[in-house]
This record gives structure tokens, sequence and C-alpha cells, in this order.
């Protein structure tokens, strides 16, 4: 009963997967970019954040209609809930590499450090496990990871803060010290990214438990596991 | 444009079977005139006959006695029929009411049947008979008296108001009886406080027409109280009283045409008043149904 | 977005269950009714508080109206049926020995689905029960007052000798309430108050019943879940079971707070159903 509405639940979450596709696709090219010094991949990675923003108006209009039109209730109304937080999300999580991407631009012709490099890639790949089990658990409306997403986020936290130990020892090269600063904010970049993905889990929690949790709290740092 | 699968233009068929239907029209106009055409010519020759013989004496003066009687009139017979009918009333209207509450409110629908049969039986029975019935049991005892004559029209009068009662008590919708019952009042409180009440407008016509019909016998007054005074007036129900109809059937035996004038008068007076009465209850009974319906 | 408005007094009270503060009005135990031979609800077992509102909702034929009418002794006017477990109103059982089911009905009112006024003034439909009943002090005064509590004097002060039949569905109906709580009942049961009127006609009785929830208990059946989830504190969700032999039966499924039962329930059918992807 109810095709027209089940349908239309169906077509966002789809077009929301879709969209996680698309940023799934934005955090590689962010990461080659950057890896590989490609201005032109940056641009074309700043053209290409108009596609996710599509996708994401669309679903940004269709949720309030649906809410209008449908009145929905119980597990129908967790799972629009969380097709809205989810996509602002995701669209976060494209701005953000959209910023690595201008990033990049602007440290073009700065001298370049490898294991700083390797480190960042190595976060923004992490990114893109977090995110990519986050949709996948969202959309089989799994709850067994949450504790696993939190686990994948910390070594991006630790990596982050290695990458500031590293720059400030960087010392007195002005272009030097200029490319460390532009790789902190890529850094920071890719820490929100990890956070972003959390919340998208956060989401299924809800979705799923009908509770709502947070897994990681900013002024609440989760202990270590023994 | 491509051929049409069927088509609607008349045929032969068509127009036989409008000839038919044309023809059963007239027929049934034909019938419908033909009853209003029998009223017609009753209400026209008993006014004829009997309009001539209408003055204030006929209604206010009594039979003279002697022979060669001139003028006088029926008062005694109008009284009389009031008494007659009155009493009937009296008995009938509780004892209709009451059954027709039992019937539609409180038997059980096997029951209620059986009383509803029983009772359009009694209504069916010729009153000539339970003129006899009456008879045996009281006038032959201690002979003839209105109040005898009156107990044969109740008879005849409760199956009347039971019905119509049963009818309008029906047309009441549950959901008032429901309302009631659910403020905390008794069966027998809402029957009389809602369903009753409300249903007066029928009850009181279903009366009407009884009486009306109850005015019109004549078969069983003749065993109980033909014998009532022509000559005064008389309102005793233990005396036997005169009745309109009464005098209808005695004077039109005379062989005094006056006095077969009196009987085209008083059958005219009669005629109108029971016209009177059946068509006035029938609209009452239009416009409450309309009411309750609406 | 009426699933998801919050109710301020549900969380000023810190979220504690609202179950817990309240008193219990009825409590129902292993109540099935029968017509004949036929089992129209088996084995309720419900608690009912006091001043709250609680909905009953479910599929056509699950019972809702039948079990609303244990609640009043309106089942006795069907002569089939038949109630076996326990009811019990403010810990006396309904169905005893020497229980008056009059005296039942005066405690415990009711509002119909169509109004039902009786063909009488507004006043006098008012007055009607107070009469009987043998209130009849300050008539005027009372009738005034019922009037008032339905939100309708403003609108029939000047006119109270005026038929009933001629206000408008919705004052009807508020007129029915007025009728009812003239009576002065501690709970008032509505069958599907508002289905016969406009939704116009239809918030206004919704907003006079949370008037009403201050000072009576109110237990309103209805099919329109949306007026459930806007209105009622408490929610029961009666189903539609099947047995072998293929009749059916109505079976209490969820009973919980609203908002509970709107955004996150515990059954599976109870989901079903609020979702409307199953009947």
């Amino acid at each position: 009963m109810r095709e027209l509405y089940a349908t239309e639940l169906e077509e966002l979450e789809s077009l929301l997967l879709e969209e996680g596709q698309l940023v799934d696709r934005a955090i590689r090219s962010a990461l080659n970019a950057l890896a590989r010094d490609d201005l032109e991949l940056a641009d074309e990675l700043i053209a290409f954040d108009d596609e996710i923003d599509r996708r994401y108006l669309t679903i940004e209009q269709g949720i309030p209609s649906l809410l209008a039109r449908q009145t929905p209730v119980a597990g129908d109304l967790r799972l629009v809930l969380a097709i809205l937080y989810i996509n602002l999300h995701l669209e976060r999580i494209a701005d953000y590499c959209v910023t690595v991407a201008k990033l990049t631009k602007l440290s073009h012709d700065l001298p370049r450090d490898a294991a700083s490099l390797e480190a960042l890639e190595e976060m923004g790949e992490r990114c893109r496990e977090m995110l990519a089990t986050g949709l996948e658990d969202f959309h089989a409306r799994d709850v067994r990871h949450p504790q696993a997403l939190v686990d994948m986020d910390r070594p991006i936290d630790r990596a982050n803060r290695k990458l500031v130990d590293r720059f400030v020892a960087f010392g007195t090269d002005e272009q030097q010290r200029g490319w460390a600063m532009r790789m902190m904010l890529v850094s920071r970049c890719l820490e929100r990214i990890g956070d972003h993905a959390v919340d998208i889990g956060e989401q299924t929690s809800y979705l799923v438990g009908g509770q709502f949790e947070e897994f990681t709290d900013a002024s609440h740092p989760t202990p270590r596991p023994a | 444009m491509s051929e049409p699968v069927f088509s609607l233009r008349t045929s032969g068929r068509l127009r036989r079977r409008q000839l038919v239907s044309r023809m059963m029209g007239a027929v049934a106009v034909g019938a419908a005139l033909l009853a209003v055409t029998v009223l017609v010519i009753v209400v026209v020759s008993v006014a004829n006959r009997g309009a001539g013989a209408l003055n204030l004496d006929f209604f206010t003066k009594n039979q003279p006695q002697g022979f060669n009687p001139k003028g006088g009139g029926i008062l005694f017979a109008i009284v009389g029929s009031g008494v007659l009918v009155g009493i009937a009333t009296l008995i009938a209207l509780p004892l209709g009411v009451l059954t027709a509450i039992y019937i539609s409110e409180l038997a059980p629908p096997k029951l209620a049947r059986t009383v509803r049969v029983a009772l359009d039986i009694t209504n069916g029975i010729p009153t000539i008979v339970i003129g006899i019935f009456v008879f045996t049991l009281l006038a032959k005892a201690h002979g003839q008296s209105a109040l005898a004559g009156s107990i044969a029209l109740a008879i005849i009068m409760v199956p009347l108001v039971a019905r119509a009662t049963e009818e309008v008590l029906l047309l009441v919708p549950t959901a008032q009886r429901e309302a009631s019952l659910a403020l905390g009042v008794s069966r027998w409180r809402t029957t009389f406080g809602v369903v009753v009440p409300s249903a007066i407008g029928g009850i009181f016509t279903g009366t009407t027409l009884a009486i009306a019909r109850a005015a019109g016998e004549t078969a069983p007054l003749l065993f109980l109280t033909s014998l009532g005074s022509s000559s005064q007036v008389d309102a005793n129900p233990l005396h036997p009283l005169q009745s309109m109809t009464l005098v209808i059937f005695e004077y039109s035996d005379q062989y005094d045409p006056a006095y077969q004038a009196k009987a085209w008068a008083a059958a005219f007076t009669l005629m109108c008043f029971v016209l009177l009465t059946s068509l006035s209850a029938k609209l009452a009974l239009a416009r409450y149904r309309k009411k309750l319906g609406g | 977005m009426e699933a998801i408005r919050t109710k301020i007094d549900v969380f000023d009270r810190d979220r504690s269950p609202l179950a817990e503060q309240r008193e219990t009005v009825f409590e129902a135990r292993e109540l099935c009714v029968f017509y004949g031979d036929q089992l129209a609800i088996d084995n309720v077992n419900i608690d009912i508080y006091r001043r709250l509102i609680t909905a009953i909702i479910g599929p056509s034929g699950c019972g809702k109206s039948t079990f609303i009418r244990t609640l009043n002794r309106m089942t006795d006017l069907v002569s089939s049926a038949r109630l076996s477990g326990q009811l019990r109103y403010r810990g006396i059982d309904l169905y005893g020995p020497g229980v008056d089911a009059v005296e039942v009905r005066r405690r415990v009112g009711m509002v119909f689905q169509k109004p039902n006024p009786f063909p009488k003034s507004i006043f006098d439909n008012v007055a009607y029960g107070l009469r009987i009943l043998g209130m009849r002090k300050d008539l005027d005064e009372r009738v005034e007052r019922a009037l008032r509590s339905a939100a309708l004097w403003g609108e029939v002060k000047d006119r109270l000798g005026d038929s009933a039949l001629g206000l408008s569905g919705g004052q009807q109906q508020r007129l029915c309430i007025a009728r009812a709580i003239a009576a002065e009942p501690e709970v008032i049961l509505f069958d599907e108050p508002a289905s016969a009127l406009d939704p116009i006609a239809t918030s206004a009785i919704e907003d006079l019943m949370h008037e009403l929830k201050r000072d009576y208990t109110l237990v309103i059946v209805t099919h329109n879940m949306q007026q459930a989830a806007r209105v009622a504190d408490m929610t029961a969700f009666f189903g539609l079971e099947v047995a072998p032999d293929e009749s059916r039966r109505g079976v209490l499924v969820e009973y919980d707070e609203t908002e509970k039962i709107f955004t996150n329930p515990s059954d599976k059918r109870t989901e079903g159903y609020v979702t409307g992807r199953f009947g």
C-alpha cells in the first residue's frame, strides 16, 4: 500500500547513495590532485562539485515535500530525517574536498615534503573507507559497526596531531612554512571529513534503533579501550 | 472516421416499444382517473342531496315527536357520536400507543411479529362480527349502552392507532435512543422522554385517522346502542345513544321524504367530517415525516 | 508535520512515562467480547489513565468500537453480546452482580460519530439529562456551564430556545458534548467524534478535547491516525488476527505513549499500520 509513497522514499535513498558515490570520487580526486600536484584535476574537481550540489538540492527540496504530503511516521519518519542529515554531511564533505583542491592550487609552486604527503594520503584513504562503511551500513540498516567507525576515526585524529608536530618542526624556510600551513589546513579538512563520516554512522543507529546516540562528542573524548 | 461498432439509430423495435409504453401510460392514467372520478361522484351526489336539508335547526334541535312532525334536527346524534367516539378514543389511544411501544421497543422480534399479525387480523375482522362479540359479552346481560358501543369502536381503533404509532416510533432514529441511554437514562424514561415525544406528531395523526374511521362505523352500533333516545340530548354512556351513522341508517328507511333528506344531510355532514380529518391528518403526517427525516 | 510536534508537558516532566504519574480509571484483564459465538475482541489487557486522552486506533473490524462500548456497558444493548475476563472501573467490576448499567452510564458518558441531538430546543437538549437525573437545581447555571465547557455558549446564548436541529454539524456535535458533560460524568467516551465533520469543525473538537482533559478522562476511537497523533497522550493499537478457521478478531497489539507509537513503535504490526503500508 501507499506505492507512490514507498517509491518516493526509495528514490530519495537512491539519490542519496548516488551522491555518496560522487562524494567518494571527489575525495579520491582531491587526494590525487594533491599527490600529483595536478592543477587541471583540481579545477575539474571544483567544477564537479556542481554535480554533487545538484543532487544535494534535489534531496533538500524533496524532503519537505514528502513530509508535507505523506506525513511519514515511525520508521519512515526516521528514514527521512536520516536522509536529511546524511545529505547535509555529504555536502559538507564535498565542500571540504573543494577546499583541498583550492589549497592544492595555492601551494602549487612551493617545496613539498613527501612524508607529509604520504600521511595525508593515508588519512584520505581512511576517510574514504569510513564514508563507504557508513553509507553501506545505512543502506543495509546495519548497526553492528558503530564502534568500528569510531575506531577508524582515531588514526585520522592521531595522524592529524602528528602532522602538526611535524610542521611545527619545519624551521625557518618561508616557502616551506607556507606549504606546511596550507597542508595543515588540508589535514584539518580531512579530519573534518572523518568526523562527518562518523556522524553518518550515528544516523544509521538512530534509524535502526529509534534512539539518538552520539558516538563521539568533542567535549567528551572517548576513552581508549584498555 | 472508422465505422461505429453498433448503431444508435431508431429501429422498428424502438418504435414498437414506444407504442407499448404510451399505451400502458394511457391505461394507467385512465385507471387513476376512474378512481378519482368515483370519489368525486360520491362526494358530489351526497353533497347535492344533502346540502339542501342543512340548516341551523338541523344541528341544534332534536327529532320532533308525534305524527307528521316537521323540522327538528339531529343534535342528539351529534352528541351521541361524540360520546361514542370520545370514549372509544380514550380507551384505544393508550392501549394502541402502549402496544406499539411494546412491539417496537421491548418485544423480542418473534413476539413482536406475532402481535403485529394479531393487530392486522383484528383490523380485518368484519365490524359486525366485533359488534356481535361485544353484544354477547356485555349487551346481552346488561342491555344496550353507549359504553358497549365505545368498546366495540375501541377494538376497531386499536390496530389503527398501534400500527400508525409503531410506524412513527420506527422512524425515530436509533441514535436518539442511544444518546439518551448513554446519558444514564433508563429504558422506560428514554422511551417516554425522547422516543414518544419525537413520535407525537405521528401518534396524533394515527389517532385522528382512527377517529375518522370510528365515526363512520355503523354495524357494531346496531346491536349495541341503536335504542338510544332521539328526542333529547343524552350524554350518559351507560344509556344507549344514537350516532350519526345510525341516524343515516334509520332515516333513510323512512317513507317521509323529509327524513330521507335529513339522512342525506347527515351523510353529507359525516362525510365532510371524515374527509376533513383524513386529509388534514395525512398532510400533517407528511410534513411530520419530512421533519423527522430531514 | 503533525506527527512530530513535541508536546511540552511531556518534556517538562523529565520524560518520565506518563503512566507512572497517573491513577488508573479502567483496568481490563483478559477481556474478551463475543457476539453469540463470534469472538470480536480477544484477551485485551489495558489500563486507562485518569485525565489523559487515550486513543484507540486500528483497521476496520478490529473491535475498537466494541471495546469502547464495553466501558459504558453499551454492549448490553446488543442481546447476543457476552463478555469474559474482567473490566474494572476504579476498582469495581463493571459487569459484576448488582452493578446497575444505568449508573455506569451516568459516570461514563459517550459522544457518538454522527451528532445526534434530540429534536428539542438547545436548552432542553442540555437540560434533558439534568431533569431526568434529578439535578434540577440551578438548571440555568448548569446548562450554561456545560455549554461553556463545550465551547458553544457564545454561539448559542441568545437562542437557547431554538431547535437544536438548526445548528451546523460541528455545533451539533459540541451540543452533544455539552449534553454529555451536563450530567457530570467522570469519563467521556468518543466514538469517532469528528469523522462526520469538516476539517475546521474537527479542529474545534480537538481543541475542545485538550480543554476537557483538565477535568475528564477521555477515551476516543478514531480511524484517523493523524487525529490520534494530534490529540492523544496514550495510543492503543488494535489489530486484526486471523484464526486458523479464518475467523477474525481484534487484539490489542501495542499500547504506549503516542509519541512512541508514532516515532518508534515496538511491534512490526503497529509500524505497518501507522505508516500505512498495511491495512
